[in-house]
């Protein structure tokens, strides 16, 4: 099993680079063999990195998201994922070199930089857990979708803006699609947001019962990301409401979209290196006073466990 | 053997014939129809196909074998009172066989056209097919051509990028606006102006389905007149039974194509909710200005504005184009952009010619199995007539149920039967040993 997960790590940035380079020969061509076998591949990746997340999860027993790297590959199938959903859902295929191309970039990291987790946190095998990491993956998709849409309205607007009839003018969809692309996967993104940090909460809740009080203290609902997660969910929900009630559109709402991610990216990046926070749960890990008695690992922070 | 009938096309077109010939040798409906009736009814000719458009006429005509397409046509043009000199004449060419074929799939792809890749001819062309098909029988070779050529026009243009992007002015126009707006139902525009140019533009956005057109003129009287003759013609195309006027209107859907008149004094609140502002009065001065469209922007929240322009001098102050959130664009890029796009359709060239290849393959391949097809069709027929009888002998001593078993049986084996035989025919060395074949097959299971 080993092996093959070897050989898929090191098979699967090549895919996405093949599928990244047939869509970016799509968008500058009319040649028919793009048009043909761009989304086939693409669906032929997405179900070969599906595979592999599954094996993955398979020999290590647990949601295989447990590292960085881990969570960024799981990105990677998620964007491309998506991305095939809604191809298939606007008919727009033009539009699939940059987020494939996203992908890419995030599978080339997780691979190049992949590790052997020497001891993946126990948490990861809890149901509660993974429901709470699969919906950040979704709610992140979807917000790395809507910048990647907002962006190339970006591009378009401003080849428009300077009356040049470039590529960009001659190969992407219109500004109104794009738009409605962006906001599409918003939509998406914001209710998914709210549930992982509902789910993350009860968990959190439920987590802290069975751990010794030292590491039951560190679950705060004031967690940095935590709290940035919220003000972001809202600054989202917020520029929904502007879209469909007070009808901001255009350029100054695709900024916004694109400002937002790269906060989301920044903060969430500066909160991991920076700032203490219990999400990296290697201090909770350490607050085990005894070896897990059982399989089941929650019950090894148990306070039986810890009185024992 | 049964020798195949040949193929050929007289063309006189804007390659090589000035607009003074071209309007000569038009054939309107009822010449058409009386030339094809001619060249039905003239010894050696199958059958005929006039297509007759404002850039070319030309005469496709299936033949017997060993008959010359010269005296036969000139005999049916001079006929219904056409000048025959014209279509062998220094401005027209002529093709026979495999190169007429290829000619009509060309045409049908737009490599012939004046606008390369432009998609009407091949509505000219289905529309005079089935004039064709009304008043007679088009041979098998003209049959299939025409139905290759509609196949190979459909595949080049799915295919290939050859009809891709506007290659006129108008459609320029509509270019543009749709990379703001991608349905354009949803969407108003404002035409500013109601001359020749304002209805010339305002048709093309209305063939596109605009949501709403408002008419805008400093007579409101003339943009009343604009709107209610917009109105007329969409209604009258959307219901017209031929396919060139359909296309006129391709997708009329009954929620777009809006139209109405506004007088000249709600020009600046009509900016507020349009989202495409076509300008061609032929002012002297601007009449859209910096203040009237900042004013509306503050109201729009950002919704970008589309401003057209093609009025000369200018209708729009220079100063609109640096407002935030507004686009204006002039003459000069709908031409830059038809520009773009006609090199960008000439690339596509090479790819389109191999389609059309392909396609001709296919047909000289049908052509090659032609005198194959009655023997075979006889052989078929024996075989049924065996299999009735062995059904009819299986209903009389069995249930309904075994003898639809036996016949479904029975049709996959003559189904096998047929197709080695074909196989083995069309695989035969020399044309002589596939004579001997088919003489043989003739001979074995033949009717006579």
């Amino acid at each position: 099993m080993t092996m093959v997960l070897s050989v898929a790590n090191t098979l699967l940035p090549l895919l996405y680079l093949l599928v990244f380079g047939t869509y970016l020969w799509l968008f500058r061509s009319d040649n028919p063999t793009p048009q043909r076998v761009a989304s086939r591949l693409a669906v032929a990746v997405v179900l070969l990195h599906l595979a592999a997340e599954i094996a993955r999860g398979l020999a290590y027993s647990r949601l295989p998201m447990g590292s960085k790297l881990e969570f960024t590959s799981a990105l990677a199938l998620a964007i491309l994922a998506t991305y095939l959903f809604l191809e298939r859902r606007r008919r727009v295929k033009n539009t699939g070199w940059l987020p494939t191309g996203m992908a890419f970039l995030l599978q080339f990291i997780a691979s190049a930089f992949a590790t052997e987790l020497p001891q993946p946190s126990p948490l990861l095998k809890d149901p509660g857990f993974a429901g709470h990491a699969v919906l950040v993956l979704l709610a992140y998709t979807a917000l790395t979708l809507s910048f990647v849409y907002a962006v190339l309205y970006l591009l378009l607007a401003r080849q428009l803006g300077r009356h040049q009839f470039g590529l960009f003018f001659r190969r992407l969809p219109s500004l109104d699609v794009l738009e409605r692309m962006s906001v599409g996967a918003v939509e998406l993104g914001v209710p998914l947001l709210f549930a992982s940090l509902v789910l993350g909460h009860l968990w959190m809740y439920s987590l802290a019962d069975k751990l010794g009080p030292a590491a039951a203290a560190q679950l705060s609902p004031y967690d940095p990301k935590i709290l940035v997660s919220w003000v972001l969910l809202l600054g989202y929900a917020a520029g929904l409401m502007g879209y469909r009630f007070l009808g901001w559109r255009g350029r100054r709402m695709n900024v916004m979209a694109v400002t937002a991610f790269v906060l989301v990216v920044m903060t969430m990046g500066v909160i991991r290196h920076f700032v203490p926070s219990f999400h990296d749960f290697k201090q909770l890990q350490t607050e085990r006073t005894e070896p897990p008695v059982r399989h089941e690992v929650l019950l090894a922070y148990s306070p039986a466990g810890e009185d024992a | 053997m049964n020798q195949p009938a040949t193929l050929h096309a007289v063309t006189i077109n804007h390659r090589h014939a000035p607009t003074e010939i071209r309007e000569r040798a038009h054939l309107d409906d009822e010449r058409a129809i009386a030339l094809m009736v001619a060249l039905a009814a003239a010894e050696g000719c199958v059958a005929a196909i006039p297509v007759s458009t404002c850039n070319r006429t030309e005469i496709y005509v299936e033949l017997e074998p060993g008959h010359e397409v010269g005296p036969i046509l000139r005999a049916a043009l001079a006929e219904v009172g056409a000048d025959a000199r014209l279509f062998f004449g220094e401005h027209a060419r002529q093709f026979a066989g495999a190169d007429a074929i290829g000619h009509l799939y060309r045409v049908s792809a737009g490599l012939e056209s004046m606008m390369l890749g432009e998609p009407q001819i091949t509505a000219q062309l289905k529309d005079s097919y089935r004039r064709a098909r009304a008043h007679q029988e088009p041979g098998p070779g003209l049959l299939r051509a025409f139905q290759g050529a509609f196949r190979a026009g459909k595949r080049v243009r799915t295919e290939t990028g050859i009809s891709r992007g506007a290659v006129s002015v108008a459609f320029a126009a509509v270019e543009l606006a749709r990379k703001f707006f991608d349905y354009l139902c949803d969407h108003r525009a404002v035409l500013v102006g109601a001359g020749e140019t304002g209805g010339l533009a305002a048709r093309h956005f209305l063939q596109h389905n605009i949501g709403q057109l408002t008419v805008i003129n400093r007579s409101g009287e003339r943009a009343q007149e604009l709107a209610a003759t917009l109105l007329a013609e969409r209604e009258a195309a959307a219901t017209a039974p031929r396919e060139t006027d359909k296309q006129r209107f391709p997708a009329a859907q009954a929620e777009c194509g809006r139209v109405d008149a506004k007088p000249w004094e709600s020009l600046a609140e009509s900016l507020v909710t349009a989202d495409v502002v076509l300008t061609t009065t032929g002012a002297t001065e601007p009449v859209i200005m910096p203040e009237m469209v900042a004013a509306a922007v503050k109201r729009r929240r950002g919704k970008p504005l589309f401003f057209l322009d093609i009025a000369v001098p200018r209708d729009i102050h220079p100063d609109v184009a640096d407002i935030d959130g507004v686009f204006v664009f002039g003459l000069d890029d709908l031409d830059e952009i038809v520009q773009g796009n006609l090199a960008a359709r000439r690339k596509q060239l090479p790819a389109a010619q191999q389609i059309i290849d392909e396609e001709l393959a296919a047909f000289e391949q049908w052509l090659g199995d032609v005198d194959l097809r009655p023997t075979v069709a006889e052989f078929k027929s024996y075989l049924e007539e065996l299999k009735d009888k062995q059904v009819g002998f299986v209903r009389r001593k069995q249930s309904a149920e075994v003898a639809a078993e036996v016949d479904r049986s029975l049709q996959q084996f003559i189904k096998k039967v047929l197709g080695r035989s074909m196989t083995t025919l069309k695989t035969a060395e020399s044309p002589e040993e596939r004579e001997r074949d088919l003489e043989t097959l003739r001979r074995l299971f033949g009717r006579d």
